[in-house]
C-alpha cells in the first residue's frame, strides 16, 4: 500500500479521550455510514458507552447493523453500542401537534382558525422543516447524555455545511428578533399605563426567542467544539474527490470545525498488480498509484487510516469488525 | 382612566401622580402605543412571514412563535396585503 499512514488513528482516540463527538463528513457514497458503523463498534469493544445515530433523512443505519431502528430511539446492537435513526417526517408531526395543543390552550379555542392551521401545514411541508427538525433532535441527544461517545453519521457534505451555515444565519436573526422584541417592550413600559393586561404573551415571545437562540448555539457549538468534537474527512483516491475533500475543507475551517485528520477508504490492494490481473484493473491500479501520491503530498501525515476496499459490501456485525480492525488496527 | 385610578391601591398620592402623568405624557404614551403596534406588525412579518410569501425566519422556529400571535394574525394580514399605490386614486 502506497499511503504513508503517519498517525494511527486508533492513537487520536486515545490521545484525545475528551473528543466525544465523533463525525465523519465526505461526499456521498464514500464510506461514511461505514466508517460511523465500524468506529462505534470499536469503542464498544474497547469497553465505552457509544452512541451511533443518523442525521440523515435518508438513513442506512438499519441497513448497515441489518437491524429495524427507524424511529425507534437508542436501539442496542451489541453490549455498550446503541444506534439510533430520526424519525424527521414523526418528529415534524408530533411537533406541528403541539403547536396546535398550545393554541388550544392559549385560547380556549375548539377549532384552529383556518388561515393558521393551514400555516402549520404548509410550513411542515417546507424542505428545511425536516433538517431543523432533525437539528434539534440531535441537541435533546447531546444534552440527554449518558453515552462516552456520540458518533454523527452525518449527510453528505453540502448538508453538513448547510446546517453549520444555518446555525450562523439564524442565530444572526434570532439576536435581530430579540432586540426588535426587546425594544417593543420599552414601548410597552412607556404606555404601561394605557395598555396593562399583555405582559405575559410579551415575555413569552422573548423567552420563546432565547429559548430558539440558545437551542441553536448549543448544537452549532457542539460541532465548532475544539475540545470535545473530532471530524474526520473520508477520501479515495480519486482526482475529484481529492479536489473536492480539498474545497471542503477550507469551507469547513472557516465555520470552525475542527478537523481532526482525513481517512481513505476503498484502496485496491497493490498488491494484485504481479498477479496476472487484467488491463482494466491495471489501469485502475496505476491511477490509484498517481492520486495516492497527490493525497500524500496534499494531506501529508493528516491522514490517519487507509482503508482496503473490501471483498463485498459492509453490512452485518461481522463485515463492520472486519472494517473496525481495518481502521483501527487489531484490538 | 378614572376607574383604574381607583383600582390602585397607592392612595390619593399615587392618583395624582398618574394624573400628572396622564396630562404630560399622555400624548407620548398614546405614541408609544401606536409605535408598538407598528412593531408588533414588523415582528409578525419578520417571523411569519411565509404567510405572505416571505420566508424569513426557519419555519421550524416560527412555529414555535406562533400560538402567541394568533389573535393578531387577520389584522397584521390585513394591514399587510393594504396595498397603497397611485393606481387606488383611478378606482
Amino acid at each position: 500500500m502506497k499511503g504513508v499512514v503517519h498517525i494511527p488513528l486508533a492513537d487520536i482516540f486515545e490521545k484525545f479521550p475528551d473528543r466525544r463527538y465523533i463525525m465523519f463528513g465526505g461526499k456521498g457514497g464514500l464510506g461514511k455510514t461505514t466508517f460511523s458503523a465500524a468506529t462505534a463498534f470499536y469503542l464498544a469493544k474497547k469497553g465505552k458507552r457509544v452512541l451511533v445515530f443518523s442525521v440523515d433523512p435518508q438513513a442506512s443505519l438499519t441497513d448497515i447493523f441489518k437491524r429495524d431502528i427507524f424511529g425507534k430511539g437508542p436501539t442496542e446492537i451489541i453490549p455498550n453500542l446503541y444506534a439510533q435513526e430520526i424519525d424527521a417526517d414523526r418528529r415534524v408531526k408530533e411537533y406541528q401537534q403541539e403547536i396546535r395543543q398550545k393554541i388550544f390552550d392559549m385560547y380556549k379555542m375548539e377549532k384552529i382558525p383556518e388561515e393558521i392551521e393551514s400555516y402549520i401545514q404548509a410550513a411542515a411541508a417546507e424542505p428545511a422543516m425536516e433538517e431543523s427538525a432533525i437539528f434539534d433532535e440531535v441537541v435533546d441527544i447531546v444534552i440527554k447524555g449518558g453515552y462516552d461517545y456520540y458518533i454523527y453519521d452525518l449527510v453528505p457534505l453540502g448538508h453538513a455545511l448547510y446546517y453549520l451555515s444555518m446555525a450562523s444565519v439564524y442565530d444572526a436573526w434570532i439576536s435581530k428578533i430579540t432586540g426588535l422584541r426587546e425594544q417593543m417592550r420599552e414601548y410597552d413600559q412607556v404606555a404601561a399605563v394605557m395598555r396593562r393586561e399583555k405582559e405575559l404573551d410579551e415575555d413569552a415571545i422573548l423567552n420563546e426567542l432565547l429559548y430558539i437562540k440558545d437551542r441553536i448555539n448549543k448544537s452549532s457549538s457542539i460541532l465548532t467544539d475544539k475540545q470535545k468534537t473530532a471530524f474526520f474527512f473520508v477520501l479515495t483516491a480519486e482526482e475529484m474527490i481529492i479536489k473536492d475533500t480539498l474545497k471542503a475543507a477550507e469551507l469547513f475551517a472557516k465555520f470552525d470545525v475542527p478537523l481532526s485528520g482525513y481517512i481513505m477508504n476503498r484502496i485496491l490492494p497493490s498488491d494484485l498488480k504481479g498477479k496476472g490481473i487484467p488491463e482494466y484493473l491495471k489501469n485502475r491500479l496505476t491511477m490509484q498509484e498517481h492520486y495516492l501520491k497527490v493525497i500524500d503530498t496534499t494531506f501529508g501525515n493528516q491522514i490517519l487510516a487507509s482503508v482496503p476496499e473490501m471483498e463485498r459490501d459492509v453490512t452485518g456485525l461481522a463485515m463492520i469488525e472486519k472494517m473496525a480492525r481495518a481502521m483501527f488496527g487489531e484490538f | 382612566m378614572t376607574e383604574e385610578e381607583k383600582k390602585k391601591k397607592g392612595g390619593i398620592f399615587q392618583a395624582v401622580r398618574e394624573f400628572v402623568y396622564g396630562v404630560a405624557a399622555h400624548d407620548s404614551a398614546r405614541f408609544a402605543v401606536k409605535s408598538r403596534a407598528s412593531m408588533e406588525h414588523l415582528f409578525i412579518l419578520i417571523t411569519m412571514g411565509d404567510m405572505l410569501g416571505v420566508p424569513i425566519l426557519p419555519p421550524y422556529y416560527s412555529l414555535r412563535l406562533l400560538p402567541y400571535v394568533v389573535p393578531q394574525i387577520s389584522t397584521w394580514k390585513r394591514r399587510m396585503l393594504r396595498e397603497k399605490d397611485f393606481t387606488d386614486g383611478l378606482a
